[in-house]
C-alpha cells in the first residue's frame, strides 16, 4: 500500500476507530477488568456471582422469560410473515409499513403504552369488564403476564421481518411444482416451503433471544418488584448497593451469552444480511 | 378456508402491534385528572400542561440539542468509515464493519455500565457533549449500515467517467458521488436521531443530573401515571412516524433513481 492511500485510509477511518474505540472498546474492556481484577487477576466476583442466590434466580428468570418470549414472537410471528409474503405487492408495502410502524417508537413509549392499556382502570378491563367477562378488574400491571404481553409486541417486528426476508427469496414455483406432482396443499408447504424459511426463522428467534436478554425498561415497569430480570439487577447493583465488581461479572455473563448467540446467529443466517 | 382464517389472524395480529399506539391519542386528549377512556371530556389540557412545565420543555430541548449534535458526529464519523470500509481493500476491513454496528446488538445495559464508570473516572458524569458523543456511538450503526449499503450498490462508472474527464479524485467525490450518497445519508441521519432522541439507559446511568425528554418521562412513570406523558408520548409517536415516513421516502426514491 501506497504511503498516500494509507494517510488517506487514516484519515477517513480515524474519526471511528477513535470513537468506537474509546467510547465502546475500552469501556467494555474496562467492565471486563472491574469484573476479573483487583487489582491482580481474581475469580473472586465471578465466584460470588456463582453463590449468589439473587444472581441466580435472577438469572434463571430471565433466561426463561427471553425463552418463552422467543418462542411465542416464532409461533405469533411467522404466520403472519407467511401471509405478508404470499399476499399482493400493492397490499404488502402497506402492511410493511404498518407491522414496523411500532418498531421505530421508543420501548420506553411502547411500554407505557401497556401500562395505560393494563391499568385497574385501564382500556383492558373495562372492556372485559363491559363485555360481561369479568366481574371487576383483574391486576395485570406488575404480573409475568404484562412482561409477556409487551414484550412479544414490541419483539414481533423484528421476528417478522426476518422471516419475511427469508420467505420472498423463496421461488413459489417451486411450490407449485410440489402441488402439480400431487402434493396436498399442507404437504407442499410442510415439505418444500417450511424447511426453506426455518434459517430465516431461526435467525429471528436468535436475535429476539438476544435483545430479551437485555430488556430493561418492560420489566422496570411492568413487571414490578417481583420480575426483576438481568439488566434491572445491574442497575441496582450500580445505584444502590454500589457494588461495581459485582454489576461488572453480570454485566459479564450478559455480554458472553450475547456473542456466543451472535456466533450462532452467523451460522444459521445467510452471510449477505450481517453485511448487506 | 385456511386462507380465510390466516387473513383474520393477520388483521388480529396487525392490530395488536398498531391498536395500542392508536389508542394513546384520544387518552390524551383528556381533561380528567386521570387516564380514562374514552375520555368524557376532549380537551388540550395536558398539551397545555406539557409546554407550560420547564423541566418538560427544558428536557425537550436537551434531547433535540444532544439528539443533533450525536447525529452530526454519527454522520460524519459514519460516512467517511463507510467509504474506506467499501472501496479500502485493508485487513481487518470486516471486523471494523462489525464493531461500528456492534452498539446495535451489544445490550445496552452493558455499555452504560460501561461508559458510566470510565465516565467517572474521566469526570465526564453530567457533561453535555460527553453525552453527545456517548450518543452517538449508539447512533453511528445505522449510518454506517445505509450508507455503506447505498456506497455498495453505486456505480463507480461515474465516478470513474469524472475522474477521466479530469477531476481530482475528491473533487469527484464531491461533485458524484455525494450527491448519490445525500438521500441515503438523510435517511441514516434520521435514524440516529431517533436512536439518540429516544435513548434512555445510557443517559440514565451517565448523565448525572441531566434530563432529557426519555429521563423525564421515565422519572415521572416511577411516581405516578400524570396525563402529562400520555401528551408527550403521544406527540413523540406522530413525530416518530412523520420522521420515519420521510426517511423511507428518501430511500426509497433513491432505490428507485439508481436502481439497486
Amino acid at each position: 500500500m501506497s504511503r498516500r492511500r494509507s494517510v488517506q485510509l487514516a484519515l477517513l477511518l480515524g474519526p471511528a476507530v477513535a470513537l468506537i474505540g474509546l467510547l465502546f472498546l475500552f469501556p467494555l474492556l474496562g467492565v471486563m477488568k472491574q469484573s476479573l481484577f483487583n487489582p491482580g487477576f481474581t475469580t473472586e466476583s465471578l465466584e460470588k456471582l456463582a453463590t449468589s442466590p439473587v444472581a441466580a434466580i435472577v438469572l434463571r428468570r430471565t433466561f426463561l422469560l427471553a425463552l418463552s418470549v422467543t418462542v411465542l414472537c416464532c409461533v405469533f410471528g411467522y404466520p403472519i410473515a407467511y401471509y405478508l409474503a404470499t399476499m399482493s405487492k400493492r397490499w404488502r408495502a402497506f402492511f410493511l409499513y404498518l407491522i414496523l410502524l411500532p418498531f421505530w417508537i421508543s420501548v420506553l413509549i411502547r411500554t407505557y403504552t401497556w401500562m395505560v392499556l393494563l391499568g385497574r382502570e385501564g382500556l383492558v378491563n373495562n372492556a372485559l369488564v363491559g363485555i360481561g367477562l369479568i366481574d371487576q378488574p383483574v391486576q395485570m400491571l406488575f404480573t409475568g403476564f404484562a412482561v409477556h404481553l409487551a414484550m412479544v409486541q414490541i419483539l414481533l417486528p423484528i421476528m417478522v421481518l426476518t422471516c419475511f426476508a427469508a420467505m420472498v427469496e423463496i421461488d413459489p414455483q417451486l411450490v407449485r411444482a410440489a402441488r402439480t406432482l400431487g402434493a396436498s396443499p399442507f404437504k407442499a408447504f410442510a415439505r418444500v416451503f417450511f424447511p426453506m424459511s426455518i434459517g430465516g426463522a431461526a435467525a429471528g428467534a436468535i436475535i429476539c433471544f438476544i435483545l430479551s436478554l437485555g430488556f430493561y425498561v418492560t420489566p422496570a415497569l411492568l413487571g414490578g418488584r417481583r420480575n426483576i430480570m438481568l439488566a434491572n439487577l445491574i442497575d441496582f447493583e450500580v445505584h444502590q448497593t454500589l457494588n461495581w465488581s459485582f454489576a461488572s461479572a453480570l454485566a459479564l455473563v450478559l455480554l458472553a451469552a450475547t456473542l456466543i448467540l451472535l456466533a450462532l446467529f452467523r451460522l444459521v443466517a445467510p452471510e449477505r444480511r450481517l453485511h448487506g | 378456508m385456511t386462507r380465510f382464517l390466516l387473513g383474520v389472524y393477520f388483521a388480529i395480529a396487525v392490530a395488536f402491534l398498531v391498536m395500542p399506539l392508536v389508542l394513546l391519542v384520544p387518552i390524551s386528549l383528556t381533561d380528567s385528572q386521570f387516564l380514562e377512556f374514552p375520555p368524557r371530556q376532549i380537551s388540550l389540557r395536558w398539551y397545555r400542561e406539557f409546554f407550560v412545565d420547564e423541566s418538560w420543555v427544558g428536557a425537550t430541548l436537551l434531547s433535540f440539542k444532544v439528539g443533533i449534535g450525536a447525529t452530526a458526529v454519527a454522520l460524519v464519523v459514519g460516512t467517511l468509515a463507510s467509504v474506506a470500509i467499501v472501496r479500502g481493500s485493508f485487513p481487518g476491513r470486516r471486523l471494523i464493519h462489525a464493531l461500528l454496528v456492534a452498539p446495535l446488538i451489544i445490550p445496552t445495559v452493558i455499555l452504560a455500565l460501561a461508559l458510566f464508570i470510565v465516565f467517572l473516572r474521566w469526570k465526564l458524569v453530567d457533561n453535555v457533549p460527553a453525552l453527545i458523543f456517548a450518543h452517538a456511538v449508539v447512533a453511528l450503526p445505522y449510518v454506517v449500515l445505509i450508507v455503506s449499503s447505498a456506497l455498495r450498490s453505486f456505480d463507480t462508472t461515474l465516478e470513474r467517467a469524472a475522474r477521466v474527464l479530469g477531476a481530482s479524485p475528491v473533487r469527484a467525490f464531491f461533485a458524484v458521488t455525494l450527491p448519490y450518497l445525500g438521500p441515503s445519508m438523510f435517511a441514516s441521519s434520521l435514524l440516529a436521531f431517533f436512536a439518540s432522541f429516544d435513548e434512555l439507559i445510557i443517559t440514565l446511568f451517565v448523565s448525572g443530573g441531566l434530563q432529557t425528554l426519555p429521563v423525564r418521562i421515565w422519572t415521572d412513570l416511577m411516581l405516578r401515571l400524570d396525563p402529562t406523558v400520555a401528551a408527550a408520548a403521544t406527540m413523540l409517536i406522530v413525530v416518530s412516524v412523520i420522521g420515519m415516513a420521510i426517511a423511507e421516502y428518501f430511500r426509497q426514491r433513491n432505490v428507485r433513481r439508481y436502481g439497486g
